[in-house]
């Protein structure tokens, strides 16, 4: 099973049409991604998707790097009981 | 006497969603009034109280000066309880005389007349209770009594209603300004402009096929053509508009376009092009340039509305437009379909294609697919911003009333929201 950075990364990749290996955990997703506000709310939806969870979503709006998604989402997963690779 | 509008039945209330979802069913208009207006007419009643559902008490006590869900009105007086879809010019039952009651084909009360000296039979701490018991106890009534069914009906009945209550009003002539040139078709006897509203040049009101009501304050731009039977609100402005019969614009309203034989309830922007036929659409909700529903099916059958998300209903007309909850926006070059269903506090953004037929409460509709979008605490800090710019409070009881209907509505949702993050993994 991939990790769940490889796994956020390649959500963002897909709906920000970027190529995954150029995402680093550093990079903000409107700043440096390019991510618009509809595609943030894109984002969210899908990472509700990859990983069979329910987000807040103005918590999770407020996310705004890569890593602070992984960070959000792995306490989430532990949160509802989603099992993952870390 | 004492005159008890009461609507408690969940069944009956959606019915009229979305509308219903933030107001009881009689702040419903049809004609130049809401229907507890014409109902409050009807019987004559000085002395008016209510039973509203629980979650929206609070928030209607606001706006109301009749007691609300106050069980001491239950008591002390003869008393008319009325379900409000009961048709006003309909009932011409007299407000005091034995006790009887009406009861329609699903048990709901239509009507219950209670002399004071049979209260002590009934409860009166409860209004269900109080139904109840005059049920059980109470001479059944059997004259048909005709009543709202669908809030469709409302829209469907404008025109019509639009006609009486004008003869009802009794008003006519030009109290406001009508700046030359400005042209009236048909008998002045069928057109009133009220006191402090202003024609500008280049207006047409055509009231050769039904009145024209254009209410205190009112504006109406240049280049606008208002075709009778039709009512302006109070403060409403008209800018522009191909402003066909049967409409019944409410009050601050904005409104551009082309607009037929629709009810707007007020406060509502539709400031430019973008037609708007056969719809029913609430309050503080802003529609985008363009915004255009069909009200005409190609194959002119009859068009069905998908009330709850599920089942469509069959309207019987071939005539409707759209239904649209309060505090709802659509982006620019909004496609609505024939008989679409638009839940209050949603969000559209165009496709550039017809958008589906149901929309839920509190959906932010992106890519054509229901979201979640950026949650109800934007979208309550939006309807402040709107609400504050016409001098008007959002409440703590209006957020308590709103947060219920977003449970109430969740269901639903959520599962449209699940569907759509499917839909989003292949666009």
């Amino acid at each position: 099973m991939a990790t769940i950075e490889e796994r956020v990364k390649a959500v963002t990749a897909r709906v920000l049409n970027v190529d995954p290996a150029e995402i680093k955990p550093e990079h903000y997703f409107a700043v440096d991604l390019g991510a618009e506000s509809v595609q943030s709310v894109e984002l969210v939806a899908s990472f509700e998707e990859e990983f069979g969870i329910e987000m807040e979503e103005e918590e999770a709006l407020a996310v705004e790097t890569v890593g602070g998604a992984v960070e959000f989402i792995t306490r989430i997963c532990r949160r509802q009981g989603v099992q993952i690779e870390e | 006497m004492r005159l008890i509008l009461v609507d408690r039945s969940k069944e009956v209330r959606s019915r009229f969603h979305p509308l219903t979802l933030s107001r009881p069913i009689w702040e419903l208009r049809t004609g130049f009034t809401s229907l507890a207006e014409k109902l409050v007419a009807k019987t004559g009643a000085a002395d008016v109280a209510c039973f509203v559902p629980d979650y929206m008490a609070a928030a209607y006590r606001a706006k109301t000066a009749w007691p609300v869900n106050d069980p001491a009105t239950l008591a002390g007086d003869d008393l008319l309880l009325v379900d409000p879809r009961v048709k006003a010019e309909s009932f011409s039952v007299s407000p005091t005389g034995p006790s009887e009651i009406a009861v329609d084909d699903e048990g709901q009360v239509l009507y219950a007349r209670v002399a004071r000296v049979d209260l002590g039979a009934l409860q009166t701490d409860d209004v269900g209770k109080f139904l109840s018991a005059a049920k059980a106890r109470l001479p059944k009534a059997n004259a048909p009594l005709p009543k709202w069914e669908y809030i469709w009906h409302l829209m469907l009945a404008n025109p019509e209603q639009l006609s009486s209550d004008f003869a009802a009003a009794g008003r006519h002539g030009i109290e406001g300004a009508v700046e030359e040139p400005s042209a009236v078709r048909g008998a002045k006897k069928d057109v009133y402009i009220a006191p402090g509203a202003r024609v500008h040049p280049m207006v047409v009101i055509d009231a050769t096929e039904g009145p024209v009501y254009i209410d205190e304050r009112a504006v109406i731009y240049p280049f606008t053509r208002i075709v009778g039977p039709c009512y302006i609100g109070k403060e409403s402005r008209l800018i522009a508009v191909k402003c066909h019969e049967g409409n019944s614009i409410g009050p601050s309203c904005r409104i551009g376009g082309e607009i037929e034989c629709s009810i707007i309830q007020g406060y509502t922007n539709k400031y430019h092009e973008g037609f708007l036929g056969h719809a029913y659409v609430g309050e503080w909700v802003n529609l985008g340039a363009l915004t255009t529903n069909s009200d005409l099916k190609n194959d002119y059958s009859p068009v069905s509305v998908i009330m709850h998300g599920r089942l469509p209903i069959d309207t019987g007309s071939n005539k409707v437009g759209c239904l649209i909850g309060d505090h709802t926006k659509t982006s620019i070059g909004t496609f609505l379909n024939t008989g679409a269903y638009v839940g209050a506090m949603a969000i559209i953004m165009a496709t550039g294609k017809p958008m589906q037929k149901f929309i839920p409460s509190f959906a932010w509709l992106l890519e054509g697919v229901v979201t979640k979008g950026f949650g109800k605490g934007q979208l309550y800090k939006t309807a402040r911003t709107v609400m504050g710019r016409r001098g008007c409070k959002w409440t703590d009881a209006d957020e308590t009333m709103w947060d219920a209907v977003f449970e109430f509505t969740k269901a639903r949702r959520d599962e449209l929201i699940k569907k759509g993050r499917r839909a989003m993994q292949k666009l």
